[in-house]
């Protein structure tokens, strides 16, 4: 058992940042995670909160207390497999300690346990909070005793389990089945377009079960037929008996809590006895490529500008990693899934479609609030894709390389936020016209949409890597662990947002409140974002060329 | 080529890795940098390559100096770093085609010199390969093609044997000589004592940041008459 402990507590040691990293910039960390508890967490958490207060009290009168905390459980729990999927399977097969921990005296259950229970504690901080939200949402609502904390409290820790063991489960399949392929980087790829296509298939699941009416939502989580209710209930059946342990007085609920989520394990861990060793050989290894002759291959040199060539190796390395090719090309094709999923869940109440019947007959407020949305979108979009707030972070151990090369630090920072401004901004301007034409809002707005988006993707991308020049996480064994436990990333995107959510809520307030017309908001919003986008390249231009200058490494 | 005058690098305020050290290395010569583990050969070599920032003192490479005009002083170097751990998922041509690119070699000499190298270090057929394919050794190999792809006139080696076969070692000794003949400037750091001694016209040793010799090997022996320059070595670093 101490071997387990020891080897949770350093696999978690890899992914958070070192005590001299944390030392360097102590002040900086603490302001900004000021700015996400106070600015993102704790707002998140008690918005939740409120919601399951709100319709637990409405469940209640009609008898149906803890259906709203289930459903909303039930959503996190599939949020925890979704993206889970993808991080298991690199912890599990892809990280750089696997060729260090194979050769040592374990057994496989001690490898893969100890690998578990590192990603359920690194991977579930913000799943941690909002499950915790769910359960006093529901515990005030219904006046529950104090005991019912202790079992929140222990929910909150062990419900990830299930949805992180089918997680574990499915990887070692896929590996155990993808056995003859030998480019492992491709199964990798495989198995984000899994993702990908599970999450559009729960969004056609959504969308064939007519949604959730909003307007009686009440009504839909109270009826017993709700097919959406019962298909989650199958998937994770654990949820049912944690929230009705908090009501009942015995404890078979929780017994049979607890029996579920031992079961899952035990399942897996039977599998990783089995299999895990015969998968995970050689996958580290197992990169094979055709080779050229001398000739051909040297024929293929062109001369090109440097920065030309350094942009084209920045693409090469986003696109043949996987952990970034995931985390940071495919997200930008996944976030309008969930945008039709909103769309699709609106139900009866349409609100989506008179917005769009305002925006047709020319509302200036719809108007107003489709430009602030595209702004907003964009912000989170380039924020949540992580490409600009992880350009330094991605270089690792060969960091080196940028300070020794005869180019300019200000040169290689315009190209890493070409970089993310290709990426992102291409996805969200063709996704700004698809709209666009549906909503018929003419083609000078269409154009001006666009470049609002595009502006907006500019801020982010200089602000993030500015984010990232103050402390890059250099040090790395797996590029998905760049990305992973990296506050940068996380720290941009709370300012970011907080930044954009300041910007939007002044310029629909000020619509809202005093006699400024949309036409002229619209253009002090435009001066504004292109403020913050000067500003923020001015951060580079100056402090962060001089961070990565003064960098020790 | 290279003159390092006065040179102090401090970590944290309180670790001095290089104190006061000044040493000029000239045209045409090959000087070996040998010292125990931390003694700070390879911070010495980031303070030379505008890696790292010195606190005190003034670094000139090939008449430019590194802080005030640091784009042509590291356009004059050719770099191995210490790991050559460095762009995995590019193919070796590629990398390649990258550092020709960012030194500005000409596409005509880019081709003929990496068909040179990659001749006489065997790796022909694997240039079309990634280099996370590579061997430890294939990857030393292609760091030290790049390095001298732009044909620096001073060129930093950081352990370049580590992981070389005898072969291949063979053939980066013979292109440092080569190179230094050309009247270029090769300084690079080393353990494996027995190459400093056939290789270098001089050599400079370093503990804990601090210069103790810097000469030709003559007169290394004939300062220290006890025995071999490994004796000589230990004697001098372990006082």
């Amino acid at each position: 058992m101490s071997i387990y402990f020891k080897l949770v507590k350093a696999l978690i040691a890899s992914v958070e940042p070192t005590s001299e990293e944390k030392k360097y910039k102590k002040i900086f960390y603490r302001i900004m995670g000021i700015i996400a508890v106070f600015g993102i967490m704790l707002p998140m958490a008690f918005l939740v909160g409120i919601i399951i207060y709100v319709l637990t009290t409405q469940l209640l009168k009609i008898g149906s207390g803890q259906n709203a905390a289930e459903m909303f459980l039930q959503i996190v729990s599939v949020f925890s497999f979704v993206f889970g999927l993808n991080v298991i399977f690199n912890i599990f097969y892809f990280s750089g300690d696997i060729e260090n921990l194979l050769p040592l005296p374990l057994k496989p259950y001690q490898i893969i346990g100890s690998k578990f229970t590192a990603a359920l504690i690194s991977e579930s901080i913000m799943e941690f909070i909002i499950i915790i939200a769910v359960f006093a949402g529901y515990i005030i609502a219904a006046g529950l005793p104090f005991y019912t904390w202790l079992i929140a409290v222990f929910g909150m820790i062990t419900l990830p389990i299930l949805p992180l063991s089918y997680c574990a489960v499915i990887c070692m399949l896929v590996m155990l089945v993808t056995s003859f392929i030998k480019n492992k980087d491709t199964v990798n790829k495989i198995t984000g377009f899994l993702t990908f296509i599970i999450i559009l298939g729960l969004a056609l699941i959504v969308s064939r079960s007519g949604g959730i009416d909003t307007d009686h939502l009440v009504t839909a989580l109270a009826d017993p037929n709700n097919l959406l209710l019962s298909i989650l209930n199958l998937i994770f059946p654990h949820i049912h008996f944690i929230v009705n342990s908090m009501i009942s007085n015995t404890a078979i609920n929780l017994l049979y809590y607890i029996g579920i989520n031992a079961l899952a394990i035990a399942i897996f861990m039977i599998i990783a006895q089995a299999i895990y060793f015969d998968t995970a050989a050689g996958v580290s290894k197992s990169l094979v490529s055709k080779t050229k002759s001398l000739q051909k291959s040297v024929s293929s040199v062109k001369g090109h500008n440097p920065c030309v060539s350094y942009l084209k190796k920045e693409f090469r390395i986003l696109f043949r990693t996987p952990a970034y090719f995931m985390n940071c090309i495919l997200i930008n094709l996944i976030w309008p899934l969930f945008l039709y999923l909103i769309y699709v869940l609106q139900g009866k109440t349409n609100f989506l479609d008179s917005f769009i019947y305002g925006i047709h007959n020319g509302n200036e407020e719809n108007v107003l609030i489709f430009i602030l949305g595209v702004s907003a979108v964009s912000v989170l979009v380039t924020a949540a894709n992580s490409i600009a707030s992880s350009s330094f972070t991605r270089e690792g151990n060969h960091f080196a390389f940028v300070k020794y090369i005869p180019l300019s630090y200000i040169s290689q920072i315009n190209i890493k936020a070409l970089i993310s401004i290709i990426i992102s901004g291409t996805g969200m301007i063709i996704y700004v016209i698809a709209a666009s034409l549906y909503l018929n809002i003419g083609i000078k707005l269409m154009i001006f949409c666009c470049i609002i988006s595009l502006i907006s993707v500019t801020f982010v991308s200089y602000f993030g890597i500015f984010m990232d020049s103050v402390n890059p996480k250099l040090i790395w064994d797996s590029e998905l662990n760049a990305l992973r436990g990296n506050y940068n990333i996380f720290f941009n995107m709370a300012t970011a947002i907080l930044l954009e959510a300041i910007t939007c809520a002044g310029a629909y307030l000020a619509f809202k409140f005093t006699d400024i017309g949309s036409l002229i908001i619209i253009i002090i919003l435009f001066i504004f974002l292109m403020m913050l986008t000067a500003g923020s390249y001015l951060l580079c231009r100056f402090k962060a060329v001089s961070n990565i200058d003064k960098l020790s490494i | 080529m290279i003159k390092f005058e006065n040179v102090t690098k401090v970590y944290n305020k309180t670790v001095r890795a290089i104190d006061d050290i000044s040493f000029n290395v000239k045209g045409g010569e090959i000087v070996g940098f040998i010292g125990p583990n931390g003694s700070g050969k390879t911070t010495t070599m980031k303070l030379l390559t505008g890696i790292i920032k010195a606190d005190v003192g003034k670094i000139t490479v090939n008449g430019f100096n590194i802080r005030r005009n640091p784009i042509k002083a590291k356009e004059s170097i050719g770099y191995i770093a210490d790991s050559p751990d460095m762009f995995l998922r590019l193919k070796g041509i590629e990398f390649l085609d990258l550092i020709g690119d960012i030194y500005h070699v000409p596409t005509e000499k880019r081709r003929e010199r990496i068909e040179k190298f990659a001749s006489r270090f065997d790796l022909n057929d694997s240039l079309s390969a990634p280099i996370m394919s590579y061997s430890h050794g294939m990857r030393q190999k292609i760091m030290v093609i790049a390095a001298l792809l732009h044909n620096p006139p001073v060129w930093i080696l950081d352990e370049p044997m580590v992981g070389l076969d005898p072969k291949s070692a063979y053939e980066l000794k013979q292109m440092m000589r080569e190179h230094a003949n050309e009247g270029n400037a090769v300084f690079f750091s080393t353990h494996v004592l027995e190459v400093a001694e056939k290789l270098c016209d001089r050599v400079i040793i370093i503990k804990k940041g601090h210069l103790l010799f810097d000469g030709t090997l003559e007169k290394l022996e004939s300062e220290n008459k006890n025995g071999s320059l490994e004796e000589i070595f230990l004697e001098l670093t372990e006082k």
